[in-house]
C-alpha cells in the first residue's frame, strides 16, 4: 500500500536496538488534491525561470538595435508566445491568491510594539496593493502616462 | 544477558510527580545522576489529561494556609494526616510559582496576575488554571524544563518488573526494554515510585490504559503496606460509555447538574452539600447522582443511566474562554455541543486516594524507597480528595521525594551487584517463559474484563458487605486463572501483549487490596459509602487501613491518623 | 446490537525478527456506530489477534500516542470516527518515520529535533520564588498560547513533504514549540533559538505546503509558527549586526 520516502527521514542520530523498516508514504501521497495544489505552487518556479529568460531575451534585443527590437516584438504575437504569457499570468494569479490566503497567519502577533491588522483587512490590503501596482504598471508601460 | 545501568537515583514513572522529583534531585546536587524509567514517553503520562486546575494559596488574597488546610482535612472526612496537610499547603504556592517561572501558561487576570477559579469543597477560590488543560500544560512544562538537565537520563518505554531489595534497602529495579525485549538492571542508591494510580482495575474510568497500578504492586510485593486502598474517587462528571473526564471546572464556572426532570437536585434536595450545591465535594455529588438515578430520575442511555450537566447559561464566549476543551470533548465523543445542549454525565472512577504508604518526606518504611503523586498515600487526601489538590500534590511531594532521595543516596551503598544481576536474570527467565506462552486456557482480555466487572459490582459508589465480600471471593480465583494465561505474541520486539499480561498481574494485586480493605471498613467515610453502615464511626474506624502482601493473601493492619489542629466534626457543607 | 456493522481493517504488520519488509493483514471487525478507529484496533488486539502492537493511552486526544495513517491520512485514531469511512479501512504506521513493529514508529528522531530548539524558558537571571510569578497580561499570553497546545502527536511530520525528503529539517512541531518560547514574554532566549532556526535543519526548508496545519488535531497551526519564525529569524540575524549580544 505504500512505498519508501527518503530512507533517512526522521532517523535518530544513532540507530536503536532493533532493526526498523524504512519510512513509508502512501502511494498517493504526492497525488492527493491538496498535495497536487502545493506541488503546482512550487512548480510555478519553472514558469518564472522562463519569464526571466524571456526578459533577458528582451534586454538583448533592446541592446541590439531597433531592427532586432522590432523583430522580437513581431515574434511576440506568435501563438506559442501568447500561450506562454497566458500561462505566466495564470501562474501569477494562482500563486498570488494562494499566497494571500496563507500570508496573514505568517505575521507574528507583534513585532516590537507593532501589531498586524486583522486577517480580512490584511488580505484586502494585499489585493488592493496588487491591483494598484498592476494598474500603475499598465498605465506607465502602456504609454498612457507620462504621455 | 542483562544490560546494567548505574545511577544515583532511579525514578520509575515520568509524569507530574516523577518529572518534578527528577528536577528536584539534580537541583539538590550538581553531581547526582538520575535515571527516569518510564513505560511511556513522559508526555504520554496520564497527568496530561487533568483538566481543572491546581490549588494554592494566592498571596494577597483573602485566602490563608489555614483555610486551605481545613478545606483539605474536612474534604478528607478527617482521615488526612494533618502534619502532612500543613506541609502541603505551605509548599503549594512556591511550587506553582516555580512552575510559572519554568513557563507554565497559567491563565491571567487583566492585571497580569495569575487567575483563580472556585472548585469543589474549597471555601475560597484558590485553583490556578490554564484554560481547562492544566495537566497538559503542567506536564509539558515540566518535561520541557527537565530537558535542560543532561544528568536526567531518560529510559523511555522501559517497563519495571521488580524492585530490588538487598541488605535491608532498595538497591535498584529490573526493567524490560519494551522495544527490544532486553532485560535491564538499573542500579540506584534510591528509588522513587511515581507511577500513578490504578483506574484500569475498573471498567468505567477516566483513566488511560497505562494506569495499571504498577508502582503500587511493585511496592506491595516488596513488603510495603498499601494505605487506605478502599477509598477510590468517583468523579461526578464523566461521559457515559467512554468515561472521558469533564472537568470539575465546568461546575466551578457555574454549570448546573440536572436530573431527567430538569431539576437542580443538588439544590432542591438535601444531599449534604448545602449552599455549595454543584461545588460540593466529589464523593457527595457522585452519591447524589446515583441516588437520583436509583429514584428513577435518571435518563436511560445505551451505556447506562445518566444525568445532565448544563452549561448553556454560561454562554458561548465564556465556554470558549474558560472551557474550550470541554466543548471539544463533548462534541467529539457524545455529539453534543454544550453551548446548545446539556452534556450527559455520570459518576466515573477517577482517582485513588490510597496507595503506597509514605510519610511527609515521601519515604516508605523500606530504606531508599520513596513514592510521590497518585501512587502514594501520604496521606493528604484521606478518604476523599478535593479537586485541584492532586496536581499540586504531585509537585510538592515529587519535589520533596527528589530531595530526600538524593540525601539518602549520598550515604547509601549499592548492594551486592552480583546478587542484583542474578535477580535480574531471574526476571528475564520469568518473562521468557511468559512471552507467547501458548499453553494455558485463559484469555488475557477476558480475565481483565472479569476483574473489572467484579470491582464495579463490589466497589462502586455505593457498596454493601455482601457485594464487597463477593468481589473478594471472585478475585482470588481470577489470580489462579491468571497463572494459566495463554499468550500469542512470541516476539521480542515491542510485545504489547506481554506488557498487558504483566500489567494485569499488577492490577489483580491492587484490586484485591482495594476489595479486602473495603470489606473491612464497616462504616461510611468520604468516598467509601457502605449501605450496611451508613454513618461515620470515629470510635472504631478513625484509622488508616493498611494492606500487606503475604503469600497466603492480604494481611490487614491499622495505622493511626495524625490529628493536630482540626478535631473531627460532622462533615456538612 | 442491531446497528453493529462489519468492516474490514487492512492493517500493516511488521516484526523485524520475522519479516523482511512490512506487509498487511486483514481483519473483520463488528463495529458499533459510535466507535473510533482505535476501538476497532483494540477489539482486534483483545479478541482476534493479540500479536498486533499499537500505541495508545488517554483515548481523549490529549496524550498524542495514537497517531497513525488511516486510509493514507495521518489521524489520531482515538478521535477518528468510523462513521466517516466505508466497509474497508486501511491502518498503517505514520508516514516518514522508521517502523519498529506493526503500527509503532521510532520517535527518537523527533525527540532529538524537539530538544534541539531549546524548549524551555531561557532567562539571564533566575527569578526567585519569593518574587512571585511574572506579570503576564492576557494579551501576552495570547501571543504564544496557540503554539503551546501541541500534544506531540507527530501527525504534522507524517504530512509534511519536506520531512519526507529532508532528514535534517527540524519539522513543524519542533519549530512551533521553539516559536512558542520565542513569543513568551518571560523568555530571553530568542537569539539562541533563532540561531538554531537558521542552522542545520533550518526553518527555511519549509516551502509552505501547509499540510502540517491541515492535519493538526489541536489547531496549533504549525505552518503559521514556522513562517512567523522565518521572519523573526531574519530580523534577529539583521539586528545581530547592530546590537551587541552576550554569548
Amino acid at each position: 500500500m505504500a512505498r519508501p520516502a527518503n530512507p533517512h527521514a526522521m532517523a535518530p542520530s544513532r540507530p536503536g536496538p532493533t532493526r526498523t523498516a524504512p519510512p513509508q508514504v502512501p502511494d498517493d501521497f504526492w497525488t492527493r488534491p491538496r498535495m497536487r495544489t502545493y506541488l503546482l505552487f512550487d512548480a510555478t518556479g519553472v514558469v518564472y525561470l522562463c519569464v526571466g529568460l524571456v526578459a533577458l531575451r528582451v534586454a538583448w534585443a533592446l541592446a541590439a538595435g531597433p531592427d532586432a527590437w522590432q523583430a522580437l516584438m513581431t515574434s511576440f504575437s506568435h501563438p506559442l508566445y501568447v500561450a506562454f504569457h497566458a500561462l505566466a499570468l495564470a501562474a501569477a494569479l494562482f500563486v498570488g491568491v494562494r499566497f494571500f490566503r496563507l500570508f496573514p497567519k505568517a505575521q507574528p502577533a507583534r513585532i516590537g510594539p507593532a501589531k498586524p491588522p486583522p486577517r480580512p483587512v490584511l488580505q484586502a490590503m494585499l489585493y488592493a496593493a496588487w491591483g494598484a501596482i498592476t494598474l500603475g504598471l499598465l498605465v506607465v508601460l502602456g504609454g498612457i502616462w507620462p504621455s | 544477558m542483562v544490560e546494567v545501568y548505574r545511577h544515583d537515583v532511579v525514578i520509575v514513572g515520568g509524569g507530574g510527580a516523577g518529572l518534578r522529583a527528577a528536577i528536584a534531585a539534580v537541583e539538590a546536587d550538581p553531581k547526582v545522576s538520575v535515571a527516569m524509567v518510564s513505560k511511556v514517553y513522559p508526555m504520554r503520562s496520564h497527568t496530561v489529561s487533568a483538566e481543572g486546575g491546581a490549588a494554592a494559596y494566592v498571596p494577597g488574597s483573602d485566602d490563608s494556609l489555614e483555610k486551605h488546610a481545613y478545606d483539605t482535612v474536612k474534604g478528607s472526612d478527617f482521615l488526612a494526616d494533618q502534619d502532612c496537610v500543613d506541609y502541603f499547603v505551605e509548599q503549594a504556592t512556591p511550587e506553582l510559582t516555580r512552575l510559572e517561572h519554568w513557563g507554565c501558561p497559567w491563565s491571567r487576570n487583566d492585571d497580569g496576575s495569575v487567575a483563580t477559579r472556585p472548585f469543589g469543597g474549597m471555601t475560597v477560590p484558590r485553583t490556578w488554571f490554564a484554560a481547562d488543560k492544566v495537566g497538559f500544560h503542567m506536564l509539558h512544562t515540566l518535561f520541557q524544563h527537565s530537558m535542560r538537565f543532561e544528568r536526567i537520563v531518560r529510559y523511555d518505554e522501559n517497563f519495571v518488573t521488580k524492585l530490588l531489595v538487598d541488605d535491608g534497602a532498595v538497591r535498584g529495579v529490573v526493567a524490560v526494554d519494551i522495544r527490544s525485549g532486553a532485560m535491564r538492571l538499573f542500579v540506584g542508591r534510591a528509588v522513587i515510585l511515581a507511577t500513578g494510580g490504578a483506574g484500569k482495575c475498573f471498567p468505567f474510568t477516566t483513566n488511560g490504559t497505562i494506569k495499571t497500578g504498577d508502582g503500587m504492586a511493585l511496592a506491595y510485593r516488596a513488603g510495603v503496606g498499601l494505605k487506605d486502598m478502599e477509598f477510590v474517587q468517583y468523579h461526578p462528571t464523566g461521559l457515559p460509555g467512554t468515561g472521558i473526564l469533564i472537568t470539575e471546572a465546568s461546575r466551578g464556572e457555574g454549570g448546573y447538574v440536572l436530573n431527567s426532570e430538569g431539576e437542580r437536585f443538588l439544590v432542591t434536595r438535601d444531599y449534604g452539600v448545602g449552599q455549595k450545591a454543584e461545588l460540593g465535594p466529589r464523593d457527595m455529588i457522585s452519591r447524589a447522582e446515583i441516588l437520583e438515578i436509583e429514584a428513577g430520575r435518571g435518563i436511560k442511555g445505551p451505556y447506562g443511566d445518566y444525568v445532565l450537566l448544563d452549561l448553556r447559561h454560561l454562554g458561548e464566549a465564556k465556554i470558549m474562554a474558560k472551557l474550550p476543551f470541554v466543548r471539544e470533548l463533548a462534541r467529539t465523543y457524545v455529539g453534543v455541543d454544550p453551548v446548545y445542549e446539556p452534556i450527559p454525565i455520570r459518576p466515573v472512577l477517577h482517582y485513588m486516594m490510597g496507595g503506597v504508604d509514605t510519610d511527609l518526606r515521601g519515604a516508605t518504611p523500606v530504606p531508599g524507597l520513596y513514592a510521590a503523586g497518585e501512587v502514594a498515600s501520604v496521606s493528604i487526601n484521606g478518604s476523599n480528595r478535593l479537586g485541584s489538590n492532586s496536581l499540586t500534590e504531585c509537585l510538592v511531594f515529587g519535589a520533596r521525594a527528589g530531595v530526600e532521595a538524593v540525601a539518602f543516596a549520598r550515604a547509601a551503598g549499592t548492594g551486592n551487584e552480583a546478587r542484583l544481576r542474578a535477580e535480574a536474570e531471574g526476571e528475564g527467565a520469568r518473562l521468557d517463559a511468559l512471552r507467547g506462552r501458548k499453553k494455558g486456557g485463559e484469555k488475557l482480555s477476558h480475565i481483565r474484563r472479569e476483574m473489572q466487572l467484579a470491582m464495579e459490582r463490589g466497589c462502586g459508589v455505593y457498596r454493601d458487605q455482601a457485594a464487597m465480600q463477593q468481589a473478594v471471593a471472585e478475585l482470588a480465583p481470577l489470580k489462579g486463572r491468571y497463572a494459566d494465561l495463554a499468550l500469542e505474541d512470541t516476539s521480542q520486539v515491542f510485545n504489547t501483549e506481554l506488557l498487558q499480561g504483566l500489567e494485569l498481574g499488577n492490577m489483580l494485586d491492587v484490586a484485591e487490596a482495594i476489595a479486602v480493605a473495603a470489606a473491612a471498613r464497616r462504616e461510611s467515610r468520604g468516598a467509601h459509602a457502605c449501605r450496611d453502615f451508613p454513618k461515620r464511626n470515629d470510635r472504631e474506624f478513625l484509622h488508616h487501613s493498611m494492606v500487606f502482601f503475604t503469600p497466603s493473601g492480604p494481611r490487614l493492619e491499622k495505622k493511626a491518623v495524625t490529628i493536630t489542629r482540626f478535631q473531627p466534626e460532622e462533615r456538612k457543607y | 446490537m442491531s446497528d453493529v456493522k462489519k468492516r474490514t481493517f487492512v492493517v500493516t504488520r511488521f516484526d523485524p525478527d520475522r519479516d523482511q519488509v512490512p506487509k498487511t493483514q486483514s481483519y473483520e471487525v463488528p463495529c458499533r456506530p459510535d466507535w473510533k478507529v482505535l476501538d476497532a484496533l483494540n477489539f482486534i488486539k483483545d479478541e482476534i489477534d493479540a500479536t498486533l502492537s499499537h500505541r495508545w493511552s488517554c483515548r481523549m486526544a490529549v496524550c498524542g500516542s495514537c497517531g497513525m495513517n488511516v486510509n493514507g491520512e495521518p489521524k489520531l485514531t482515538c478521535k477518528t470516527s468510523l462513521e466517516d469511512y466505508g466497509d474497508t479501512v486501511e491502518v498503517a504506521p505514520l508516514s516518514n518515520f522508521p517502523i519498529i513493529r506493526d503500527l509503532v514508529i521510532d520517535m527518537d528522531g523527533f525527540m532529538e529535533k524537539f530538544r534541539a530548539v531549546k524548549p524551555w524558558i531561557i532567562a539571564a537571571k533566575q527569578r526567585a520564588v519569593e518574587e512571585g510569578t511574572y506579570r503576564q497580561s492576557p494579551e501576552q499570553l495570547a501571543a504564544f498560547k496557540q503554539f503551546s497546545m501541541c500534544i506531540n502527536c507527530m501527525l504534522c511530520y507524517a504530512a509534511c513533504p519536506v520531512v519526507s525528503q529532508e532528514p535534517e529539517f527540524l519539522g513543524p512541531a519542533a519549530i512551533a514549540l521553539g516559536h512558542r518560547y520565542n513569543m513568551d514574554s518571560r523568555d530571553e532566549g530568542q537569539p539562541e533559538r533563532n540561531a538554531v532556526f537558521r542552522g542545520e535543519g533550518t526553518v527555511f526548508n519549509c516551502s509552505y505546503a501547509n499540510e502540517c496545519s491541515e492535519v493538526c488535531p489541536k489547531n496549533v497551526d504549525p505552518a503559521a509558527a514556522i513562517n512567523q519564525a522565518k521572519l523573526n529569524a531574519v530580523i534577529d540575524w539583521a539586528t545581530s549586526f547592530v546590537v551587541r549580544r552576550e554569548k
